[in-house]
């Protein structure tokens, strides 16, 4: 792997592209399998998957929309990367696809003799039905492309330096888009995960979600820097400085995560009606007990007391294998909530989660990279690109 | 880099002033005499404090029955102005401790004010509980004091949980603020001219002679008070939320509620940052100081936070339906639609729909503008905490037992005399105390950058590009 010193792109780099793709490939095609065994294990397992690497893409989007928003200086410089990741959500939007034919195994809401013996989801099958679910899901990853679109190829023509007045035309897009943006993912996350008990509500899910979009960006902007790195590329370009400042927002919003699920979990606890109750009931039942405990201490209470330190934010070791543990983390909550909907006496993890995480994990690392190195890895053009390369963290 | 236009960051204090200058625009607004507008503008709002005092003291005489309380709506004006007046302290705190976090330098200039700001709501808000418990002379059982009849509050009560936060918050609150005042205070002890107002701030200014090893414990104390900070901005409002939220009442228990109040307690509380630097900065010409890129950047977040609280009634109104919980459903409607719906979209009208006028850049920085719309949204978050609170009891579970709620002249005179409160510390404290801090806006000027070139000192204007 080489950088070119004045165009700042990258050769012969396409191998870690290359094992994405097999590794995806393979995933798939093992995980796809899982469907004729079993097809209703498949489709949780899938959905699982899907929405673990959709929070990436959609992180990456949320990312560059408030680089823009902010007219931010310190992180132009790994804008590029942000910029590759939002670029596949035009893939999830295909990657999608199998869930709309999934759609009996995974909502129960789907069912119209479940909906006629059942009065509440009468009153929402204007809101929970197929044709509203799938035209709901074209139209949020119609937005996301739109603004994916829009917002790398003004990035490209700044490279060239054919933008004139970039802050602006980038906020010109970046504010309304970040309220498409807000809307759309509450709903999407509502629409995918919270009408898998079509019972239950809470006006803070969206939210909660989203912070888990959040961490999942920069986890992997940090471990992607620190692989790059490793190859002795852009050592003088991204520094302690950046891992720094990336930590610092791992932290925040590892802890927002967990002030979203504390509130979410204390206000359903505290209030004790029985309709909201019963999800956190089914995801105390058995050994789900155990995942939840896992959830409190190893995607907040561990972490905390590890990432608030300014040296584990600096250090070279902490700042690998606290993004893992998060990621890793990060699965299990996105399996936390999903599964216990299929199993509801305890926690079971199929051989097909792995293998359709891997799947589309590697077909997303693909997609991500081969963009990545096909154009200048840091925004070349940027005028602050210089500022943001030596910005200094406190 | 294929580019060839280097990036310059504007100055954010007009008018290229030395330090020197700087010390004494601020200092003489608490040295020489106060105009004669001070003593109008105090003399007004002590006189609006008295009002209250009065109406506090009539209440203990004569107990809550005073005000509009009835039946279902147990809980009236002195909630609301109690939410209401801690929202108003959010901003200070994001302003002092999250923006210094996040290194927005644009925060020295107004973060001073701000914070004795959140002070000053904080002990009007603090009024609004302590008065509400009808026996006043026994308050301190809020606390957990040992006693020998082993009585303690309820630990499982939000509103246990309020005294800690609000005490909690008033007290780093306010080291925060003596902290970062220090060095501002021995500035006036050395220039002071009379023996008392040298021997006064030097006990306050406890010592401060600017050296190397006091500036560096002073950072690091400011650092880890910005730390400590942080997450109160968040825990007050969210404690405070959950007065409603781990109810079951309609309308009150909903999960969006913690960071729902945290954001419209930022939104109001810009929007009184707003109003106040509008009004300091023409009173004691302090343009230079607080300048249209302040107030247009105070415009954004007002913006930015109004449309979450607007966020927040959408989704609360979407799940209310989706919900299928009758009751929830009835509630958001009869906001929409019941007796209280002129309150409902007074809160609509001032949070959501006219905030919308900063996505214009030339309202954004047009002073009027901003000044009646930063006023506008604090009515408009005041009928916030009113529609909550008054809609959900007014109508609750029981047809029978409705009732319609409305004040009596105590419950406004008590909160219109809360605001002569607040004004009245407020007065008081930019006659005595640096309205500015002055050492962190010479922090932040360019030649306080050891990079900083001699020959480039005079700025470029700023023509504000964004």
């Amino acid at each position: 792997m080489k950088l070119d010193a004045s165009t700042y792109r990258l050769s012969e780099a396409g191998r870690p592209g290359q094992i994405g793709l097999i590794l995806g490939l393979l995933g798939l095609i093992a995980g796809g399998a899982g469907y004729w065994v079993d097809s209703e294990q498949f489709f949780f397992s899938y959905l699982t998957a899907f929405f673990y690497w959709f929070t990436f893409a959609i992180g990456g989007l949320f990312f560059v929309l408030l680089h823009h928003l902010v007219a931010a200086t310190w992180s132009v410089v790994i804008r590029r990367l942000a910029e590759s990741v939002m670029a596949t959500v035009p893939f999830m939007a295909l990657l999608f696809i199998p869930i709309l034919f999934g759609v009996h195994d995974l909502y129960h809401w789907s069912h119209a003799e479940a909906v006629a013996d059942d009065v509440l989801l009468q009153g929402k099958a204007p809101y929970l039905n197929f044709g509203f679910f799938a035209l709901r899901a074209a139209l949020y990853f119609g937005i996301w492309t739109l603004l994916s679109y829009l917002l790398r190829k003004i990035s490209f023509k700044q490279d060239k330096g054919e933008v004139q007045d970039f802050p602006h035309k980038t906020a010109f897009i970046s504010a309304p888009g970040m309220i498409a943006f807000a809307l759309t993912l509450t709903f999407a996350s509502f629409d995918w995960l919270m009408t898998l008990d079509p019972h239950w509500y809470s006006t803070i899910f969206g939210v909660y979600i989203f912070s888990g979009c959040v961490v999942s960006i920069f986890a992997f902007m940090i471990l992607t820097f620190r692989f790059l790195g490793k190859n002795k590329i852009l050592t003088e370009t991204i520094t302690i400085e950046h891992y720094h400042d990336m930590g610092k927002m791992l932290f925040a919003f590892m802890v927002f995560w967990a002030y979203m699920a504390f509130s979410q979990y204390f206000i359903i606890w505290y209030g004790n009606v029985p309709e909201e109750t019963i999800w956190f009931i089914h995801r105390w039942e058995g050994s789900w007990k155990t995942i939840s405990l896992l959830l409190v201490f190893g995607n907040f209470g561990i972490p905390f007391f590890i990432l608030i330190t300014r040296v584990a934010k600096r250090a070279g070791l902490m700042m690998v294998i606290m993004p893992i543990w998060l990621l890793i983390m990060h699965w299990i909550d996105i399996f936390w909530i999903v599964t216990p909907t299929l199993h509801k006496h305890g926690y079971h993890i199929s051989w097909m989660d792995p293998a359709l995480t891997i799947g589309i994990g590697g077909i997303f690392f693909y997609l991500v990279w081969s963009r990545f190195i096909a154009r200048p890895i840091i925004p070349v053009g940027d005028p602050k690109l210089k500022a943001s390369i030596n910005s200094l963290s406190h | 880099m294929s580019s060839s236009t280097e990036h310059i960051e504007e100055p954010l204090i007009k008018g290229n002033p030395s330090f020197g200058k700087i010390t004494s625009v601020i200092s003489r607004i608490s040295e020489k005499k106060a105009p004669r507008m001070w003593y109008v503008a105090i003399s007004i709002t002590s006189s609006l404090a008295a009002l209250m005092f009065v109406s506090i003291g009539y209440l203990v005489w004569e107990g809550v029955g005073i005000w509009g309380l009835n039946n279902p709506v147990g809980w009236g004006w002195a909630i609301i102005n109690f939410v209401f007046w801690v929202g108003i302290g959010h901003a200070g705190t994001l302003i002092s401790a999250i923006l210094f976090l996040l290194r927005q330098k644009w925060r020295t200039s107004i973060n001073r004010f701000a914070e004795a700001m959140t002070l000053f709501a904080v002990m009007c808000a603090l009024v609004f509980p302590g008065i509400h418990v009808g026996r006043i002379w026994i308050a301190y059982y809020m606390f957990p004091l040992p006693n020998q009849m082993d009585m303690w509050p309820n630990f499982r009560s939000p509103l246990l949980w309020d005294v800690f936060a609000v005490g909690t918050y008033f007290t780093v609150s306010l080291m925060f603020w003596y902290v970062g005042l220090i060095p501002d205070l021995a500035t006036l002890r050395d220039r002071a001219t009379t023996k008392l107002r040298k021997f006064v701030l030097g006990i306050l200014a406890v010592g401060w002679h600017g050296g190397n090893r006091q500036w560096k414990h002073y950072e690091l104390a400011y650092l880890i008070l910005a730390g400590i900070s942080t997450p109160l901005v968040l825990s007050v409002h969210s404690v405070v939320s959950t007065d409603f939220a781990v109810s079951i009442v309609p309308g009150w228990h909903t999960t969006i509620f913690p960071p729902y109040f945290v954001a419209g307690a930022i939104f109001s509380g810009f929007a009184m940052v707003m109003t106040l630097s509008i009004i300091v900065r023409k009173l004691f010409a302090l343009e230079d100081y607080i300048t249209l890129r302040h107030l247009e950047r105070i415009n954004k977040i007002m913006l930015l936070t109004g449309m979450m609280v607007g966020y927040a009634y959408s989704i609360e109104f979407f799940i209310a339906w989706y919900s299928g919980n009758i009751y929830e459903a009835f509630t958001f409607i009869n906001r929409a639609t019941g007796p209280y719906a002129w309150g409902y979209w007074i809160m609509i009208t001032c949070n959501v729909v006219v905030p919308q006028m900063f996505w214009f850049k030339k309202l954004r920085n047009s002073i009027p503008v901003m000044f009646v719309i930063s006023i506008l949204i604090n009515v408009g978050m005041w009928f916030e905490r009113f529609v909550i609170v008054v809609s959900s009891l007014a109508n609750d579970f029981l047809p029978a037992a409705w009732d319609y709620y409305s004040p009596t002249f105590w419950d406004i005179s008590t909160f219109v005399g809360s605001f002569g409160l607040f004004l009245t510390l407020f007065l008081l404290f930019i006659r005595f105390a640096p309205i500015i801090a002055m050492s962190e806006v010479k922090g932040v000027l360019p030649e306080a950058d050891p990079h900083h070139h001699a020959q480039d000192h005079d700025h470029k204007e700023p023509n504000d590009g964004h």
